[in-house]
C-alpha cells in the first residue's frame, strides 16, 4: 500500500471509529446541528492535515477531542453562542419511547443543557465519549479528584432537577 | 479495607461504570449498597439514552470527502491539473474582466460603509437567482486571487461574480445553505476586525479575517451566519499553501 493509500486508510479509520461521538459531543457542547457538524468537519479537516504527527492511534480519540474543544474555544473566545431550545438541538427519533419516558428523556435533556460547563463537559467526556476518570483528568487538565467531584454534582443535580420537577422521586420508579 | 458506604456512593455518582474490583465487590456487600446500585444502573441508562442523539445522514459522507484535501507532504505533490487550468482560466477571466468596466475603490471610508453600499446595489438581484447554478468556473476566479476555495464551500455556491471592494477587485457569491440563501463578499485585500457584526436594513453582516484578505457574510438573523464563520474562514485558503 503506498503511503499515501496508508494515510487515506489511516483518516478512515479514524472517521468511521470516532466521527459520531465527536459529532454527538460537539452537539451536546454548542447546542446547534450546524455548528457541530462545521466543528466535527473542522476536526477532521485538521487531522487530516496533520495526520502525520498521529504516532500512536491509540492516542488518536483523545487527540481529535482536543482538536475539537480547541477549535471549540477559538471560534467562540469572544462570542459565546446562546444555546438553542433544546428541542431543536436533540434530534435523536424517541418515536420507540412511551410518552412518560419521552417526558423524562426531555426534562433530562434539558437539565444537561442547563449544567454548568464545568459539570457538563466530564459528562459528555464520559457518557458520550466513554472516557474514564483518568483521561478526562488529563483531557481537562484537572486532577483526578476533581474530576469525579464534578461528575458526582453533575449527576447529583440532574437527578436533583428531576426530583423537584417531580418526574420522580425514586429513579425505580422511572422504568 | 472494604468501601464504607460513603465511598461507594462518591463511586457510583462519579464513575457508575468503574470496573475497580473493590467498587465490584461493593455493589453486592449488602442490601443498602445493591439497592443503590441498581438506582444507579437505572439513571445511567436514562442518562446515556438522554445523550445519544441520532446520527445525520451526511455527516460521514462529509468527513471522509475531507481526505480530497490536498496536504503537505502527504499529498501528491505536484500541482493537481485542474489547478493550473483553473488558474489559467482565473487570469484569462481576470484580464477579460479588467478590461470591461469595473468601477472599484470608489473610497468607502470603512468596510461598514462599503458592505452596506454595496449590498444595496446589487445584494438582492443576485440573491434572487440563488436558485442557480453557476455556469461560472468558481475555482477560476478564486485563482485570480491566488486562494482556492475548498470543496466545503465551492460546492455551495450559487451565483458568483467579481464585485468591487475597498482596496479593489473582490468576489461577490451567493452560498445556498441549510438556512437559506448568503450572501459572502470576499475582499483580498481589506482587513476586517475579526467577527465585527453589523446591521443594515433588517440584514446582518459577520466580518471574518481570512488568511488571505477578509470576508463579510451577509444574512437574516434567522440564519445564523455564525454557523458559516468557521466555513468561510477554512475554506478560502490561500493557493499552494498545503502543497
Amino acid at each position: 500500500m503506498s503511503n499515501e493509500s496508508s494515510r487515506h486508510a489511516r483518516f478512515n479509520q479514524l472517521a468511521e471509529n470516532y466521527g459520531a461521538d465527536l459529532y454527538r459531543y460537539a452537539m451536546w457542547i454548542c447546542g446547534n446541528d450546524a455548528l457541530a457538524k462545521d466543528l466535527v468537519q473542522e476536526t477532521y479537516l485538521r487531522a487530516w492535515k496533520a495526520l502525520d504527527k498521529l504516532n500512536d492511534i491509540g492516542a488518536a480519540k483523545s487527540w481529535l477531542i482536543t482538536i475539537l474543544r480547541r477549535e471549540y474555544a477559538r471560534t467562540f473566545e469572544r462570542k459565546v453562542p446562546k444555546f438553542t431550545d433544546v428541542e431543536t438541538v436533540v434530534i435523536t427519533e424517541d418515536s420507540e419511547l412511551a410518552p412518560d419516558d419521552r417526558t423524562e428523556i426531555k426534562l433530562l435533556r434539558q437539565s444537561i443543557m442547563e449544567l454548568a460547563p464545568k459539570y457538563r463537559e466530564p459528562l459528555l467526556l464520559q457518557v458520550v465519549l466513554g472516557h474514564s476518570c483518568q483521561e478526562i483528568s488529563e483531557q481537562l487538565g484537572i486532577s483526578k479528584s476533581a474530576v469525579m467531584t464534578q461528575l458526582f454534582r453533575a449527576r447529583e443535580q440532574l437527578k436533583s432537577r428531576l426530583r423537584k420537577d417531580g418526574v420522580t422521586g425514586n429513579v425505580h420508579e422511572l422504568f | 479495607m472494604s468501601m464504607n458506604f460513603s465511598e461507594f456512593i462518591r463511586q457510583l455518582g462519579a464513575e457508575p461504570l468503574s470496573q475497580d474490583p473493590e467498587f465490584l465487590r461493593a455493589r453486592s456487600s449488602s442490601p443498602e449498597f445493591h439497592q443503590a446500585a441498581e438506582e444507579a444502573d437505572a439513571f445511567e441508562e436514562k442518562l446515556t439514552r438522554a445523550m445519544d442523539l441520532q446520527l445525520p445522514d451526511d455527516i460521514m459522507k462529509n468527513i471522509l470527502q475531507i481526505s480530497r484535501h490536498p496536504v503537505g507532504s502527504a499529498a501528491a505533490s505536484t500541482t493537481p491539473w485542474w489547478r493550473s487550468m483553473a488558474l489559467a482560466a482565473g487570469i484569462l477571466i481576470a484580464i477579460v474582466a479588467t478590461g470591461i468596466t469595473w468601477n472599484m475603490n470608489r473610497g468607502w471610508d470603512s468596510v461598514d460603509e462599503y458592505v452596506t453600499d454595496h449590498y444595496r446595489h446589487d445584494g438582492s438581484g443576485l440573491l434572487a437567482r440563488a436558485g442557480e447554478k453557476t455556469t461560472q468556473d468558481i475555482q477560476g476566479i478564486f485563482a485570480s486571487f491566488n486562494v482556492e476555495a475548498a470543496p466545503e464551500l465551492a460546492d455551495i455556491v450559487s451565483v458568483i461574480k467579481y464585485c468591487p471592494t475597498p482596496n479593489g477587485k473582490g468576489i461577490h457569491m451567493v452560498l445556498n445553505t441549510r438556512a437559506g440563501p448568503v450572501t459572502v463578499i470576499y475582499m483580498p485585500a481589506t482587513e476586517v476586525n475579526d467577527r465585527e457584526t453589523l446591521d443594515f436594513d433588517g440584514m446582518q453582516v459577520l466580518l471574518v479575517s481570512l488568511e488571505k484578505g477578509s470576508a463579510a457574510i451577509i444574512g437574516t438573523g434567522s440564519q445564523g451566519l455564525l454557523a458559516l464563520y468557521s466555513v468561510i474562514q477554512n475554506s478560502i485558503i490561500p493557493e499552494f499553501s498545503n502543497a
